[in-house]
């Protein structure tokens, strides 16, 4: 809660910052601003509220909002050197941190309003941002395409809400969990039909096969900057709020809805691995390998034990800081080279071993190879859907991950190959970035109990 | 009485609601997706709910509606701009939509016998009663829904507006 | 049954009386008009001139019909009658005095009480902007589709400023309906001293709803030739105009109940007259003072002259919107200080 008022604020200060003129101290304030949103986060931590039966504050939440804010630094920190279009720059903060806001909701969520609510603003944020190069005939694509299909996924989700509410005549999630426990065996067909449609809708804004249609193109068109946020807080904010919404609400229905999420599950591992392959275009291999992550991340849902929540957790965690490195990487390369081609890498690690060494142990972490935090991240899912009998899924799970070390690797032989590249900067606040990202990944890896032990 | 009059504007919405889809001429299908609308409003006084009634009329046919409307006669589109599906697309929406329609039908039977039993309270959309749940159960919804209307706001600004041709 | 006769009687009564109004509306504004401009005004049918708007109906019904074409022509034709329908709704939900009562029976001068009448009002007022788009339109003639496209975003732009303005008067009245918001002001206290500046951009936004001069850009002659009305005549046209005045009618008395008390005066329910003559005598305040509003629109299309598109928007968006606004906050403020939340 805390979380989302310092948000909200931070958010309307960006927007008065170009009224009363201080667009120059904006960006600092905002940094600080995350900062101490993150200490209070922390201060909280313990907690347990209930706000007005609408949000809940308990560790779940303030873990998961823990990770939005640190992700939302570090990609503040990255905005710093990327940033180009001036004009608009605080309407673009604003937006932002607006979206952030939304995240936070959809973590904290208690009630399916709030649910829908914190959808639709990230989800409209979201569109406006891939939207906003608007002489970028990739950009208006992506905008375009992403408001098209995503109002079409909340329109499944308003309908699956309100046949929920139909069947239980309450939009607070703890109540249809009661509800659902109670009258397990005598449910009406209305109430799977409300499931189902809400499943759907969720599927989407993870990027679940066979829903993923949207996100190879919308995360290829948008601006690189949007794509590494729609990539890592949207992401978490989705994943949290559908294993909330699965844990709450429908664990009592545990056999109705398991078996098409585990065909989804392995669907989008293999898919998204498998086309990732394919591609030649470094931001399309990242997108469908966010796909792909998606699948494995459905793995924690489907486990629906208490390591569930540590270990998706720990995996979004792992998964947007890796991202996060992977695309600041990829911004200074192509403010250079002009273009997201893997060939845009040649002889990187000659001129910038630097650089050259956060992609090597950001691609080591996205493929899950020790000792990053990537490894652990899968182990503890694996692990997690093994004790509820997933082994079949898993086994798909790691085949997946044994192919995605393929196009991950590419990118590292690219970056030895040659040596006719020019050097490549990247400004402080970039660095500064890569090193945070580096080195919590590899703690992470190293020393993975304290994280996986928040979330019992 | 009440029946009949249900049945009547159920009628009367999804047959204005097949001729939005069926009309060759997108203006038509604006104009007949409004008396869909005059149609569900009348589904909302049939519920005692006067308030969203007006509400409905007010926002949606009033206002978004006559956007809607805008921007077709702006763009003054006719048969000729719209391109040819493929026979593949048409299968495939329509088994989709008749998937999801033997879904819905299939959900209402037995939806008499809920077993949650309790009786919805049929003076809630009165004014005074709605007024009092969102200010005091929905509080925080309504609050929060600000921050969904200002992203929405400030994008549509942003989006909209002129760019200063610097080059 | 006695009921349903009671009402259509009031519903005819109500009709012709606004039927009435506007077609002497049009005699009026000409009369007025060469008040203004030191004429004498139409006075050649009638004494007075008071047949002229006979005269007038006639000339439009012996028109030569002409529907163009190429237009959608049931559209055509469905564009005055929107506009006219809708203009005659509104008179629905107006209070035009209080109960008579005969032989015990209390029967409301008002057709309907909608709890919420202001509501209806606006639905009604949004739903208006149909019959001038889609006539505008299906005319098939680019200076019709601009006046149309004018008109609707218009309209669509004050009604913003136009309800929120009158948010002050619900947050004081605590009602929607409209007889219980005239009952309120019963004496003196009239809705205009509490919230003066609602008052003021609820008139501003009237004009612009009404299309009246300054803000009757949408007929405006010098660029559009004869704006979203264009290629009509005869009837139709009249139609179009006809619902112009009766908009212009049923504003005045909005304006009237919502701000000056509607059929309240200050003491007259002191003259100790029987019930139903006051009744009669509340009525006749009403329109006294439908008419005072009638002729300021009128006053006012004499002596401003019309408004840039431009400055148009600028007034509703920049202007009359934050105003309105302010408005809702020192509403609230004052209603905290003087302990009524």
């Amino acid at each position: 809660m805390n979380a989302l008022i310092s948000l909200s604020v931070l958010g309307i200060v960006a927007m008065l910052s170009e009224i009363f003129n201080f667009k120059k101290f904006l960006y600092s304030l905002i940094l600080l601003g995350l900062v101490a949103a993150i200490g209070v986060n922390v201060m909280e931590w313990g907690q347990f509220q209930l706000w007005y039966g609408m949000m809940i504050v308990d560790e779940f939440t303030l873990a998961f909002s823990g990770v939005i804010l640190l992700t939302g630094f570090l990609w503040f920190l990255l905005v710093a050197d990327n940033h180009q279009d001036k004009a608009h720059i605080s309407d673009h903060f604003a937006i932002s941190l607006f979206a952030m806001a939304g995240a936070i909701v959809m973590v904290s969520y208690n009630n399916l309003s709030m649910l829908f609510l914190g959808i639709e603003i990230v989800s409209i944020s979201m569109y406006i941002m891939a939207s906003t190069q608007k002489n970028d005939l990739g950009s208006n694509e992506a905008g375009f395409k992403y408001f098209l299909m995503g109002a079409f996924a909340t329109g499944f989700i308003l309908f699956g809400t309100a046949l929920l509410y139909g069947a239980t005549a309450t939009f607070d999630i703890q109540k249809i969990g009661v509800f659902v426990t109670e009258h397990n065996s005598e449910l009406p067909a209305i109430f799977y039909a409300g499931l189902i449609l809400i499943m759907v809708g969720m599927a989407f804004k993870i990027s679940a096969v066979p829903f993923h249609w949207w996100a190879p193109d919308v995360y290829t068109g948008s601006p690189t900057l949007i794509t590494a946020f729609m990539a890592t807080i949207v992401k978490t904010a989705a994943f949290a709020a559908f294993l909330r919404l699965f844990i709450t609400c429908f664990s009592g229905v545990e056999l109705f809805w398991n078996q098409t999420i585990m065909i989804m599950a392995g669907a989008t591992i293999l898919l998204g691995n498998i086309t990732a392959l394919l591609q030649n275009d470094f931001k399309r291999i990242l997108a469908f390998s966010s796909v792909a992550h998606a699948g494995y991340m459905l793995l924690a849902v489907l486990a629906m034990n208490n390591q569930s929540g540590g270990s998706l957790l720990f995996y979004l965690l792992a998964y947007s800081i890796s991202s996060l490195s992977a695309f600041a990487v990829l911004l200074a390369v192509a403010n250079l080279k002009g273009n997201t081609n893997v060939q845009s890498f040649k002889g990187l690690a000659k001129k910038n071993p630097f650089l050259a060494f956060v992609v090597i142990v950001a691609m080591l972490s996205l493929a899950g190879i020790p000792p990053t935090a990537g490894f652990f991240a899968k182990y503890y899912i694996f692990t997690a859907a093994i004790a509820n009998n997933y082994v079949g899924l898993t086994l798909v799970a790691i085949t997946g991950s044994i192919v995605s070390i393929f196009y991950y690797f590419r990118i590292v032989i690219v970056m030895f190959e040659g040596d006719e590249s020019t050097e490549v900067t990247v400004g402080s606040n970039t660095k500064a970035l890569l090193v945070i990202c580096s080195v919590l990944v590899i703690l992470l890896g190293l020393m993975p109990d304290f994280l996986i032990g928040l979330l019992k | 009485m009440t029946q009949y009059f249900f049945y009547f504007l159920s009628f009367l919405a999804i047959f204005f609601a097949a001729l939005v889809v069926l009309s060759k001429n997108p203006v038509h299908s604006v104009l007949y997706l409004i008396l869909c609308f005059f149609s569900i409003a009348g589904h909302y006084i049939l519920l005692n709910a006067q308030f969203l009634a007006a509400v409905h009329i007010i926002v949606y046919a009033g206002a978004i509606m006559v956007l809607f409307l805008f921007v077709l006669m702006l763009m003054n589109l006719n048969r000729d701009s719209e391109p040819p599906k493929s026979w593949q697309g048409k299968v495939a929406a329509t088994l989709a939509a008749g998937l999801l329609l033997l879904v819905f039908t299939a959900s209402i039977k037995g939806a008499d016998a809920l077993p949650s039993g309790n009786q919805p309270d049929n003076t809630v959309g009165l004014l005074t009663n709605l007024g009092k749940t969102l200010y005091n159960d929905f509080m925080l919804p309504f609050e929060v829904s600000s921050i969904l209307f200002l992203v929405a706001m400030v994008g549509a600004v942003m989006i909209g507006k002129r760019e200063e041709v610097s080059e | 049954m006695e009921f349903i006769i009671y009402k259509i009687i009031l519903i005819s009564a109500v009709l012709g009386l606004t039927l009435l109004v506007a077609m002497y509306s049009t005699y009026a504004e000409r009369k007025v008009a060469a008040f203004m401009q030191d004429r004498l005004g139409p006075n050649r049918a009638g004494p007075f001139g008071l047949l002229q708007p006979l005269a007038d109906g006639i000339k439009m019904f012996m028109k030569e019909e002409i529907i163009p074409d190429v237009s959608n022509k049931v559209l055509f034709v469905l564009g005055p009658c929107i506009a006219m329908v809708t203009a005659l709704m509104t008179g629905v939900v107006i209070p035009w005095g209080p109960d008579l009562i005969i032989g015990g029976t209390h029967y409301p001068l008002q057709i309907t009480d909608v709890n919420i009448g202001v509501l209806y009002v606006f639905g009604v007022v949004s739903i208006g902007v149909y019959g001038i788009m889609i006539g505008g339109w299906a005319s098939n003639n680019k200076y019709a589709l601009l006046g149309a496209i004018r008109a609707s975003s218009q309209m669509i732009s004050y009604e913003v400023a136009m309800g929120l303005s009158i948010i002050s008067i619900i947050m004081m009245t605590g009602t929607l309906s409209l007889r219980e918001i005239v009952e309120q002001q019963a004496g003196a206290h009239w809705n205009v001293f509490y919230s003066p500046l609602a008052f003021i951009i609820f008139l501003i936004c009237a004009f612009a709803e009404c299309n009246r001069t300054p803000f009757d850009l949408p007929e405006c002659e010098t660029e559009l030739i004869g704006g979203y009305h264009t290629e009509y005549s005869s009837m139709k046209l009249g139609f179009y105009l006809f619902a112009e005045y009766i908009n212009m009618f049923i504003s005045s008395a909005i304006i009237s109940c919502v701000f000056f008390g509607g059929y309240n005066f200050p003491g007259v329910d002191s003259l100790g007259l029987s019930n139903n003559i006051m009744a009669f005598l509340h009525a006749g305040i009403l329109f006294g003072k439908i008419f005072f509003f009638i002729f300021f629109f009128m006053w006012v299309r004499w002596t401003i002259p019309r408004f840039r598109y431009d400055q148009l928007m600028n007034l509703g968006w920049k202007g009359l919107l934050p105003l309105s606004m302010v408005n809702i906050f020192i509403t609230g403020i004052v209603m905290y200080l003087a302990g009524k939340l």
